[in-house]
């Protein structure tokens, strides 16, 4: 691992911030500095730094101030406090807040450098632990799967009740909505958790391939079968075989799939001997079978058969209060992905997100916070980073008088009407003459 | 052998003996393979003492030599008998910044041993030189290095100091290699 570190000096003296920003440079860690603590708040907000030494004495935000900020804003960042002769009491102070050592200026060298091995022996261990930590959570939690509200909630639940049973499932929702991954929970949590989960799009295949695909072939079955070959119903051989956009599949394939989960057999394309098979099926799809069924395309029996537990994955839309959650976890992914650290999303920004009706669900949220982060230049994402999903910010509520949210209001909607003042009235369902007049009193003036 | 394009100067800053002077000048030559000449004493920037503490801010005279011409020497070894410290630190045994031309080389705390005796003058002049080396090694860019033995390899202390020895580790003697200008 390498020792050199993102450094931050934040001391209202600049004597301490020189003597400590070349003490540091000289040890290879890239240094800044910052003379209060709102300077280092807004240097915390654009780069990621490791460790913080900061001033307990400072005009304006005192050092224990900014240390409790810090630690609710960045909890990894490391703070050390710096203290003169009788201050201990705040040092004290400054670590119940979560500071991780205090010195007492002026110190002796070998202090400051011991300081530094403990630093540097705690970032080794966290790197450690978080390693680990999503090595296990990787194995035991529902991988992915994020959620908090009540829906997502019933579904967690519902998980380990139904992954020991026999039943077959149908997971229904929109596409992105990550069937995939609750399927793959359900597998996880099973007792066929060690054979092989096989996932296959019946919507991607061909009649003809998917049979082929799904039973196997003999030698010489048909044109092209050059080689014996095993399906997927044999391979998955006591595991879990996951059949995404179960309504693409033909009638016919529907009458072999039924047979097979009746009898628990197959046989091979071209052979005549069945054999036993030993699966668990669990179907999705983002198609209404029931209206399938009505238009005959889907058969009833087979619906019945494959629906005995059904699921219902709700759209991102309806379960927007998971969107922070969702924004963190992906920010956290593709930070890590892309190795740059960004790790905030602004309210507004975070408004935009909300208000947006992703489509493609949490697929799409999380290919938005990718294509983010790439382009992203700072630590923290803003409005600008999403107009690409054409949202105009919603005013913030809470923080604005009325007169702000009307003045913020108007300027959207003449905005959007290309600042013609007769249209944005009609919009505004007020007079033209009256928008005029609010128009001057708020100094609204179209941007260059 | 790569050849700078004048000596390094070691001067005394205020009433310095000669012996330490030599003794850094000949470590120069001997371990770095650079030209090392003892050359006239500088003048104490008095206005560097601090009156509270009662020793120089290495940091202040650091500026005051900036401004100071030595065109016929590529760096300079400033030796003190004074006790020098940076604002943070309650004292340094030396101090150079990365890439500048000035190094300062404190005697005042090396003559100690860790149970209070005095050390053995070889012990001195050993540590002395050891500061110096390390120092001219900033001069040239090289930072701290990990290795506990290499030569820059950060000390504190005395002890710490009479552990590391006058040679560089493999990766920062390229380093210093790398960084010596073509004369």
């Amino acid at each position: 691992m390498d020792d050199r570190m993102q450094i931050m000096i934040v001391d209202d003296e600049m004597i301490i911030r020189e003597s400590f920003q070349h003490w540091f440079e000289k040890g290879g860690h890239m240094v800044d500095t910052a003379a209060s603590g709102f300077e280092a708040l807004e240097k915390l907000e654009k780069y990621p730094f490791d460790l913080l030494f900061v001033d307990i004495k400072m005009p304006g935000m005192d050092g224990i101030e900014l240390l409790e900020k810090v630690k609710t804003e960045y909890p990894d960042t490391i703070v050390i406090i710096i203290t003169a002769y009788g201050s201990i009491e705040s040092a004290v102070k400054a670590m119940k807040l979560g500071a991780m050592d205090y010195l007492m200026k002026p110190f002796k060298p070998d202090q400051l450098n011991l300081t530094m091995e403990k630093i540097i022996q705690q970032k080794k261990l966290v790197s450690e632990f978080s390693y680990l930590k999503g090595r296990l959570e990787k194995i035991t939690r529902f991988d992915n799967i994020i959620g908090q509200s009540p829906e997502m909630e019933a579904i967690f639940t519902l998980i380990p009740q139904v992954a020991d049973s026999e039943s077959s499932i149908l997971l229904i929702g929109e596409t992105g909505t990550g069937k995939e991954l609750i399927a793959k929970a359900i597998h996880a949590k099973s007792k066929r958790v060690h054979f092989p989960f096989i996932p296959i799009n019946c919507g991607a295949l061909p009649d003809s391939l998917l049979e082929s695909e799904l039973f196997g072939h003999r030698k010489g079955a048909f044109t092209g079968a050059t080689q014996a070959r095993k399906g997927f119903l044999e391979v998955v051989g006591g595991g879990t075989l996951f059949l995404d956009e179960i309504g693409e599949i033909s009638r016919k394939m529907q009458v072999d799939l039924l047979r097979v989960l009746e009898e628990k057999k197959i046989t091979r394309i071209g052979d005549s001997l069945p054999m036993d098979v030993d699966f668990r099926l669990i179907s999705a799809t983002s198609k209404n079978l029931e209206e399938q069924i009505d238009a005959g395309t889907f058969r009833e029996d087979f619906y019945y058969r494959i629906n005995v537990i059904k699921i219902h994955i709700p759209p991102l839309r309806q379960r927007k209060n998971d969107i922070p959650l969702l924004v963190e976890h992906f920010l956290e992914k593709y930070s890590h992905e892309t190795t740059k650290h960004v790790d905030h999303v602004t309210r507004d920004a975070m408004n935009i997100l909300e208000s947006y009706e992703w489509p493609g669900n949490v697929r799409e949220l999380g290919n938005a916070i990718e294509r983010a982060v790439v382009l992203s230049e700072s630590r923290t994402l803003g409005v600008k980073d999403f107009t690409f999903l054409g949202v105009t910010p919603a005013p913030t509520t809470g923080v604005r008088s009325l007169r702000e949210m009307e003045k913020v209001h108007i300027r959207i909607m003449l905005e959007e009407c290309g600042w013609n003042v007769t249209k944005a009235a009609k919009v505004l369902g007020i007079n033209r003459v009256t928008l005029h007049k609010k128009i001057n009193r708020f100094q609204l003036k179209r941007k260059p | 052998m790569k050849r700078l394009s004048g000596p390094i100067g070691v001067a005394p800053v205020g009433e310095v003996p000669e012996t330490p002077l030599k003794v850094i000048a000949a470590h120069i030559s001997g371990y770095l393979n650079l030209n090392a000449e003892v050359i006239a004493p500088i003048e104490t920037p008095s206005h560097a003492f601090d009156k509270n503490r009662f020793q120089y801010d290495a940091g202040k005279i650091l500026s005051h030599f900036e401004s100071m011409r030595f065109p016929e020497f590529e760096k300079i070894v400033a030796v003190f008998s004074d006790d020098l410290f940076i604002p943070i630190f309650s004292h340094v045994f030396g101090e150079a910044r990365l890439g500048g031309r000035y190094a300062l080389v404190s005697l005042f705390r090396l003559n100690k041993q860790p149970d209070g005796s005095v050390s053995p003058q070889a012990m001195i002049y050993e540590r002395a030189a050891k500061v110096a080396l390390h120092e001219i090694g900033h001069l040239f860019r090289l930072a701290h290095c990990d290795d506990n033995h290499c030569l820059m390899h950060f000390t504190g202390g005395l002890q710490s100091l009479d552990e590391i020895s006058l040679y560089f580790c493999r990766y920062c003697s390229t380093y210093f290699q790398d960084a010596l200008p073509l004369a």
